[in-house]
């Protein structure tokens, strides 16, 4: 009985039935987008895009720069991909964590990486972390929100190591540690409470004081690394625990000036238990209602009429 | 003016709720701003810099749409450079002021951008534009903007005195910044100033535990009781 | 400007089965509202009588206060006949305080687990306004969509053609029961995002039946009030938490 049915007024609609119907504003015709928000409004379902929930942070340590991210994407509460990559490749040391619209990230992610590459040719550079930066905003500006990409941008270039994050309206943020996506808020506590400036390539255990389903022997590797890194681990893990939108696997990646290390599942806290029963089908389960063969092979015969047959070696 | 109209930004829009400030004195201008950027009820910056260059001594202030700003922002840098490449000098302030006005009026229907553009030209020397939602553009002494200006636009007339130096100028921005603070929810953290004069353009920071204090009225309860005969709290008997 | 709308939904699901002479009744244990959890641990299913179990879902709120309203009628009825009241006559008492409600509906969908007078298993499903029917099984909640289909499958054999010569049995015995309970909250848990943080089973007994196996499940704590009559259980699991 859900009353308060949320529709979000769109006003940026340009006239598109005016008196001089031949003019046309500058930039795209969102006039569309009015139709559908009124036909949603009517009943009529649109198609339920696959949005990653997400918990997407970024870290800047002392000799680069930590991103992670959950892996669960959802279609409404359903989960539709347990572990799903959403850290993205911009070029070889920037990289990109996507919340929102699944699709949008993805190809917003794909098309400035292969832009980013053709610059990086022309220019003969490698490339910045602020030119992706600026094709991510413009391209999202351009689209006013339509395409609702929210992404968390990081990497190391000839200036240094740079952090952003892209709202899916094409505004930018520029800071040392930031959280995006549903669980953003739960990371984003973890950072406020241990980020500090210049962490270390520190040998210090991991704390005692991890959650218990956290610090489960066969649940952590025997990874025992930054600082930084478990601070990232542990602001992902804040996300996937305590926001329903995120869940399942920690990926992360250490952007260094050297090296660029994409860490694939670098924690599994949330693997599937063994299932009771099997589950397997006697052969023969399935009810044959009818059985109908047919061949499919044709056969021809070609009787020439007239002369030989045409040459065709 | 000045109040956002939050029906302007549409649904998830990043939000400089936002309290600006610039002020004209003798040898140029000072700017301020808050350092607060939110979605709805949450922070999503608490050290946002609004004071945006756009040229060597034309900076401007931003409050509205985070995007829009900033896009805006974007393109008169962007203008300003061909200006001087073309002109082979520095654009005057009332050249950047007009093309922000510009796109402000042109596009107003789909844009939430109240900008404050200031700085030192050697054509006029300091000044200040108002650049208020709608796209008008208003040569000022001294302009506030945002959301938390409206509580301090009775503090600014009863305060400001032409003819003032620097440091009057300064202390009148912070005082002003903290007090729109202090009352506007959507504007907070860090005050930011920028003084631009001829000679350049000098940053100014000042903490969030830093801020010039007012009145702030009393405690309601009294002093904490110490010693043997506090009562130690005693657990809600629950079912 | 919507107005005011004083329903939520707080997520969670439960599953119900009914045995020859035994009922398991089951729910997740995770109370949320969008993507927060409220808490991880808030009971959805609760013993009413030693051969009664109800087990409530959608709006937290309701559902509790709803419990309480049938545990307050059913005490009464303690007092004016000296004895805990009938299965049936508890799912028809349900269906008068939903009904009654009928037009600010308790935003709950109730099953009602337990044993007849005639000691078969029984399980009983409502809507908000009090529609009900006896059946062999049922899952409510946000993940019924997933669960009803599995159930429908491996309790009432839908799509399975038996064996030749053989028939499929019209009840499981305990121990397959608890597994495809088992099963379907972990699967539940993987696939949406409302369900999970733990598992409560319970299980009742029809009147000297023996414990059909139960002796032997791992952490099962026995909540029987009277002597020599039917008899209860519960067992908890843990669920993913994420």
């Amino acid at each position: 009985m859900e009353c308060g049915v949320r529709c979000p007024r769109r006003r940026r609609v340009r006239p598109f039935c005016t008196q001089t119907a031949m003019y046309r504003g500058p930039g795209f015709d969102f006039s569309n987008s009015l139709r559908n928000d009124f036909l949603q409004h009517k009943g009529v379902a649109l198609p339920k895009a696959t949005s990653t929930g997400t918990t997407i942070v970024g870290c800047i340590f002392k000799d680069g720069i930590i991103l992670g991210a959950d892996t669960r994407a959802t279609e409404g509460e359903i989960v539709a991909d347990k572990n799903c990559e959403k850290i993205h490749y911009i070029a070889e040391s920037i990289r990109c964590c996507g919340a929102g619209t699944a699709a949008d990230t993805e190809f917003v992610t794909a098309a400035i990486s292969s832009n980013i590459e053709l610059h990086a040719l022309s220019t003969g550079r490698k490339p910045r972390v602020v030119a992706a930066m600026t094709m991510l905003k413009q391209y999202l500006f351009q689209y006013q929100g339509h395409v609702g990409a929210a992404l968390v941008l990081g990497g190391v270039d000839s200036t240094g190591a740079h952090l952003f994050t892209v709202h899916p309206h094409g505004s930018t943020d520029k800071l040392p540690y930031v959280t995006m996506g549903s669980g953003s808020l739960a990371a984003m506590a973890v950072f406020e409470n241990g980020w500090k400036p210049n962490m270390e390539v520190g040998r210090q255990p991991l704390s005692p004081a991890l959650p218990s389903w956290y610090s489960n022997d066969n649940v952590r590797p025997a990874v025992q690394r930054e600082e930084a890194l478990k601070l990232v681990c542990d602001a992902v893990a804040a996300g996937i625990f305590n926001d329903l939108g995120s869940g399942s696997n920690i990926d992360a990646c250490v952007i260094t000036a050297t090296h660029t290390e994409m860490l694939r599942n670098f924690v599994k806290p949330n693997e599937r238990v063994a299932k009771e029963l099997k589950y397997g089908f006697r052969h023969g389960t399935t009810a044959i209602k009818s059985e109908h063969i047919r061949s499919l092979v044709v056969s021809e015969e070609i009787t020439p009429i007239r002369g030989e047959a045409m040459d065709v070696s | 003016m000045d109040r956002i109209d939050m029906d302007r930004l549409k649904s998830g829009e990043v939000n400089l709720g936002t309290s600006i400030m610039a002020v004209q004195f003798d040898h140029g201008v000072v700017i301020g701003a808050d350092s607060r950027t939110t979605t709805g009820s949450y922070i999503a910056n608490r050290v946002t810099d609004k004071l945006t260059h756009v040229h060597d001594r034309i900076y401007c202030c931003r409050s509205g749409s985070a995007a829009d700003t900033q896009a805006i922002a974007d393109i008169v840098h962007y203008s300003l450079q061909l200006y001087t490449q073309e002109f082979g000098a520095a654009p005057p302030v009332s050249s950047a002021a007009a093309i922000f006005q510009k796109l402000c009026y042109e596009n107003k229907d789909a844009l939430s951008a109240g900008i404050i553009v200031a700085g030192w030209d050697k054509e006029v020397g300091p000044s200040v534009y108002n650049i208020p939602v709608g796209g008008g553009s208003f040569r000022q002494p001294w302009a506030i903007g945002g959301s938390g200006s409206t509580y301090v636009y009775g503090y600014c007339d009863a305060t400001y005195q032409e003819g003032w130096g620097r440091g009057e100028a300064v202390q009148f921005v912070k005082n002003t910044l903290a007090l729109a603070m202090g009352r506007d929810g959507s504007s907070g953290g860090v005050i930011r100033m920028c003084v631009i004069t001829e000679d350049g353009v000098e940053r100014l920071f000042v903490p969030g535990d830093q801020l010039p204090k007012f009145w702030e009225g009393h405690e309601v309860l009294p002093a904490a009781v110490t010693g043997a005969n506090v009562i130690d709290p005693v657990p809600m008997a629950v079912e | 400007m919507s107005s005011f709308n004083p329903y939520t939904q707080n997520g969670g699901t439960i599953l119900a089965i009914a045995g020859a002479d035994f009922s398991v009744v089951a729910g997740d244990t995770r109370q949320s509202e969008g993507y927060n959890i409220q808490t991880r641990y808030a009971p959805k299913v609760f013993r009413l009588t030693d051969r009664a179990v109800l087990a409530v879902n959608g709006f937290a709120a309701d559902g509790n206060m709803f419990v309480k309203k049938v545990k307050q009628r059913l005490e009464w009825y303690r007092h004016a006949h000296a004895k805990d009241m009938p299965l049936r006559s508890i799912a028809r008492l349900i269906q008068t305080m939903l009904y009654s409600r009928r037009f600010f509906p308790y935003y709950v969908y109730n099953i009602l687990g337990g044993i007849e007078e005639d000691g078969s298993g029984a399980v009983y499903s409502f809507d908000p306004v009090g529609s009900y029917e006896r059946e062999t099984c049922r899952a409510a909640g946000p993940a019924q969509s997933l669960l009803q289909p599995f159930l429908d499958n491996q309790i009432y054999f839908k799509n399975q053609q038996p064996a030749p010569g053989m028939s499929h049995p019209t009840h499981l015995p305990l121990q397959a029961v608890l597994a495809l309970v088992i099963d379907s909250f972990t699967s539940a848990t993987e696939r949406h995002i409302e369900v999970g943080d733990g598992l409560e089973m319970y299980i009742i007994l029809g009147k000297g039946r023996g414990l059909q196996g139960l002796e032997g499940v791992k952490g099962v704590q026995e909540l029987t009030i009277s002597e020599d009559g039917e008899r209860i259980f519960v067992v908890r699991r843990e669920l993913k938490k994420d």
